[in-house]
């Protein structure tokens, strides 16, 4: 996730990023929850220095262009912290959005590729 | 087939992906991801990889390497006479391990079977059998992504500190090392990249050089542990 301040994270642009949605049970991905005390600040903004502590996310910044970077979360130890699927928004090959969810109700094979 | 197909590009380049997309002529969903944002959420670290995801949404395989054909590289001689770096590479291509046809069975055997195919696995058993995901690797990927970024707002040579970085903590995330090294042994209006990706005055690594450091072909990727 790309940050340009620390400060104005609101937990709707945490969660579009991440899938890990800021609740009051703490933040949670699927059927996981990880609880964290003060991650939500009272103007409804992330401390990111909570979150990224609770879920293991490491944080660099390139000071020379002022922004900074989020890596996943390593709680589980694995790659998957969940086995719910993710649901981060692509682009088709005729740049029309889409969803995995689309396609609930089919089983799905994803596989990824690339021209290099 | 009682399943969708659904194939995403980890290409920074979206433009790089039409003609082999166009050329496949699909009917399933043709997806682009050109932040490699799926590397991230699903663990692709290497091509192809690919997860199974069932009805209501939910992983029934973790990433796994997914070829689903035999690639004639794995059988073909080596001609004599090549160069040595050239036949280094071929000797590394045809030590890659083939479970194509394992793998392909396994797909067919869950789409016939469902919940009941011996390949389909319990939610514990895909999160346990992700790749492991340390300190070291996650901030590899937080360095790919800023350079990604960088590289797009800034200008590539912004970009390559924190891949060379993100190269340096994960070695084995294959993606984002031949994402990197093929901008910059591509040679400016070719229409396809370059697949060789070797010895360049950017990064210390190299296709090659990096696939022997790893272990060799056997070790470059992901097997389904089916």
């Amino acid at each position: 996730m790309i940050l340009h301040s620390l400060d104005r994270v609101t937990a709707d642009d945490f969660a579009t990023a991440t899938d890990w949605q800021p609740t009051p049970q703490g933040l949670c991905r699927g059927d996981v929850c990880v609880p964290a005390p003060g991650s939500i600040r009272d103007d409804g903004t992330l401390d990111i220095g909570v979150v990224s502590q609770r879920l293991g996310m490491p944080v660099v910044h390139d000071e020379a262009h002022g922004v900074w970077a989020v890596g996943p979360a390593t709680t589980s130890g694995h790659t998957l912290s969940t086995a719910v699927a993710a649901d981060h928004e692509l682009i088709t090959r005729d740049g029309s959005p889409f969803r995995l969810s689309s396609l609930r109700g089919r089983k799905v094979v994803l596989v990824a590729w690339s021209s290099y | 087939m009682g399943a969708t197909v659904v194939t995403v590009a980890l290409d920074i380049k979206p433009e790089h992906t039409y003609q082999w997309i166009d050329a496949a002529n699909a009917t399933h969903p043709s997806l682009i991801d050109i932040h490699h944002v799926t590397g991230d959420l699903f663990g692709f670290t290497n091509i192809p990889m690919a997860v199974w995801i069932d009805e209501h949404g939910v992983l029934v395989r973790p990433a796994e390497g997914a070829s689903v054909e035999r690639s004639p590289l794995r059988d073909m001689e080596i001609p004599e006479g090549l160069p040595e770096r050239m036949e280094q590479m071929f000797r590394a291509v045809k030590a890659i391990p083939d479970d194509a046809e394992a793998y392909r069975a396994a797909i067919l055997d869950w789409v016939a079977k469902g919940a009941d195919s011996q390949y389909a696995l319990s939610p514990d058993e895909v999160v346990a059998l992700s790749q492991p995901r340390g300190e070291s690797q996650a901030r590899a990927i937080a360095c790919y992504e800023l350079g990604e970024y960088l590289l797009l707002t800034i200008g590539h040579d912004a970009a390559v500190p924190w891949w060379r970085e993100s190269h340096r903590l994960d070695p084995d995330n294959w993606t984002h090392k031949r994402q990197a090294w093929t901008l910059v042994t591509t040679p400016e209006g070719a229409t396809e990249n370059d697949l060789m990706q070797g010895p360049n005055e950017v990064y210390e690594g190299n296709w090659l050089d990096d696939v022997i450091a790893g272990g060799g072909g056997e070790a470059y990727v992901v097997r389904p542990k089916l």
